[in-house]
């Protein structure tokens, strides 16, 4: 399983992403399988290596494999070594496809890594993405969901923070219309003390959406100084929209500063009449709270060229345009 | 430039204008002053379009046209613009993308192309210095962490930004201190035209020594009950208002 990534030139042109990122390494996975590459995807990062380009590993299911699908893919960043990940998935035919995704991540001593994961699918899609992360001694993860399109997203993520001083920050964007449903279930265990979690899980649901956030601190005993800190906030643009939220802490120990906090509302009519007063079409205002809501997870992503191209596809998708960037003809990022 | 005709207005099942007559023609400053919940910041709201406020009687005529059938970006776009007592906080939203948002879309409806970037930042950078702002303001959230009176000089910038032929400004001067006061009383001069009107509504006669009306109407119980020259206000500041209420 020493296999590191490969940027293969010798792509289907077809799957080819006309706007890549700058300073970014594309891979392809198609239909589970790694192009110009073994599958299933592995990244090993040695020791104090640092990956110099954003790997971006975009995942495309087609025509050619429908049904079901299995593919997993592993992340092992050595100790002080540093990266940054971002995973797309997208669908390229309208079949009724359902994919198992399963991401191992594990970051030794030291290790600082970046996940933005990008969902893009179509109405007949059902995703399930796993991942399970471990995380030693002054390791730092960040990692983001955009949700933007898909019949049915589950993200499941079990965190065990086993060694001293690591950090983990979790953020989450869902959007949902039609009858969409995406679930978010985080499962955060401080198994050691001096840790931080942070998360921030918020959700815009039009239509018949429906959205899940369930979410769970795990503060074992002896785990002391622990912060953990979590937060789920929906955005219910419709009446028949449903948002449900289950925020839970286990605390087994007694010296920890942690919090959750879920809410369920409305866009704020006051800032609405404030903004059309100025000239802002009661669309637009519409459009630019939700753009300002969406954007406290938006902001996690430190790379600058990403969290506007992400931002610009968050306001198509919320426009009710396709989501795609500028010049490309695919639904990619 | 607009007349009110007999106005009635309530909140729920509470009437509080209860018969507003009032003309305003271009190049004139009006001021409405009035005690507490006699329904001034009712009329400000009502004339801006605020959908918790019923209209039961009367009419609104602005430029010919009927302003109550309008919605407040119509009104908006038309030239009628509401400095709030208490502007909105829009948390996420800057400043300067909100503005952005507001011009463009002014210039839309007038058939005009959107400002580029460049012209945008130098309009902007012109209304700022009008109300002294710092242009670190620009890249906050709409009146996110602004004291009071950064938050009424922020009105102010945006009636610079959107020339509005007719400004309501409600209680501009409320919260303010002598200086903020100065600031945002002469943001509001560098605005006067023979081509457009303000109407004031006030507490205190401060403001009007900045702002100098020609016309001064005092409103009670929803009602205008005494029109007069700019020389009331001082007999208000010494008399109070039971003299006119007993009138």
């Amino acid at each position: 399983m020493k296999q590191n990534y490969i940027y293969s030139p010798a792509l289907a042109t077809g799957f080819k992403c006309k706007v890549p990122l700058k300073d970014a390494c594309q891979l392809f996975i198609v239909n589970g399988k790694v192009q110009g590459g073994i599958s299933p995807f592995v990244l090993d990062l040695k020791d104090g290596e640092n990956l110099s380009e954003t790997l971006q590993l975009i995942s495309v299911r087609n025509e050619q494999h429908l049904g079901d699908l299995e593919y997993s893919e592993a992340f092992h960043f050595g100790k002080n070594s540093r990266g940054k990940v971002v995973m797309c998935s997208h669908t390229f035919s309208l079949d009724d496809f359902v994919t198992r995704e399963n991401v191992n991540i594990i970051l030794e001593s030291g290790a600082r890594a970046e996940f933005v994961v990008m969902q893009n699918e179509h109405n007949k899609a059902i995703h399930n993405a796993k991942f399970s992360i471990k995380m030693a001694d002054h390791a730092c993860l960040t990692l983001v969901f955009l949700s933007l399109h898909g019949g049915e997203i589950n993200n499941t993520v079990t965190v065990d923070m086993n060694g001293e001083y690591s950090e983990c920050n979790l953020g989450g964007l869902y959007l949902t219309d039609s009858t969409q449903l995406m679930n978010n279930t985080i499962d955060l265990n401080h198994f050691v003390p001096n840790c931080k979690s942070n998360q921030l899980f918020k959700g815009i649901l039009d239509d018949n959406g429906i959205t899940r956030f369930f979410g769970r601190i795990n503060v074992a005993p002896g785990a002391q100084k622990t912060e953990a800190f979590q937060a789920n906030h929906n955005l219910l643009i419709s009446d028949k929209a449903k948002a449900y939220s289950k925020p839970q802490l286990e605390i087994y120990a007694d010296d920890v500063k942690c919090s959750h906090g879920a809410t369920v509302g409305r866009l704020n009519e006051m800032e609405l009449f404030y903004m059309r007063t100025r000239g802002i079409p009661s669309a637009e205002a519409r459009l630019l709270q939700q753009m300002a809501f969406a954007y406290e997870v938006l902001e996690k992503i430190s790379n600058e060229e990403l969290r506007e191209r992400m931002q610009s596809l968050v306001e198509k998708r919320l426009r009710g345009e396709f989501s795609q960037c500028k010049n490309c003809s695919k639904n990619c990022c | 430039m607009l007349t009110i005709k007999d106005l009635h207005a309530s909140i729920g099942d509470k009437e509080i204008l209860r018969g507003i007559n009032l003309s305003v023609n271009e190049g004139e400053v009006h001021a409405i002053m009035g005690p507490n919940g006699s329904g001034k910041s009712t009329l400000s709201a009502v004339l801006a379009g605020r959908e918790s406020y019923t209209v039961t009687s009367g009419e609104v005529i602005y430029e010919g046209k009927n302003l109550l059938e309008l919605t407040p970006e119509e009104r908006s776009w038309a030239g009628i613009f509401l400095g709030f007592q208490y502007p909105i906080e829009i948390p996420g939203v800057s400043n300067v993308n909100f503005i952005k948002a507001a011009v463009n879309e002014h210039r839309k409806q007038k058939g005009l192309p959107a400002l580029s970037a460049a012209e945008f930042l130098k309009l902007m950078r012109e209304r700022m210095a009008y109300v002294e702002m710092d242009s670190s303001f620009s890249s906050r959230g709409v009146n996110v962490g602004f004291s009071g009176g950064e938050k009424k000089r922020n009105e102010i910038f945006q009636m610079a930004m959107l020339e509005p032929k007719l400004a309501i400004l409600d209680e501009t001067d409320s919260g303010l201190d002598v200086d903020a006061l100065r600031i945002v009383a002469t943001g509001v001069n560098k605005m006067r035209r023979p081509d457009n009107a303000t109407i004031v509504i006030t507490h205190y006669q401060r403001l009007l020594d900045y702002i100098v009306p020609d016309v001064i109407h005092i409103l009670y119980k929803g009602k205008i009950i005494k029109t007069a020259g700019k020389e009331l206000a001082l007999e208000i500041e010494k008399k109070g208002y039971d003299w006119l209420i007993n009138e």
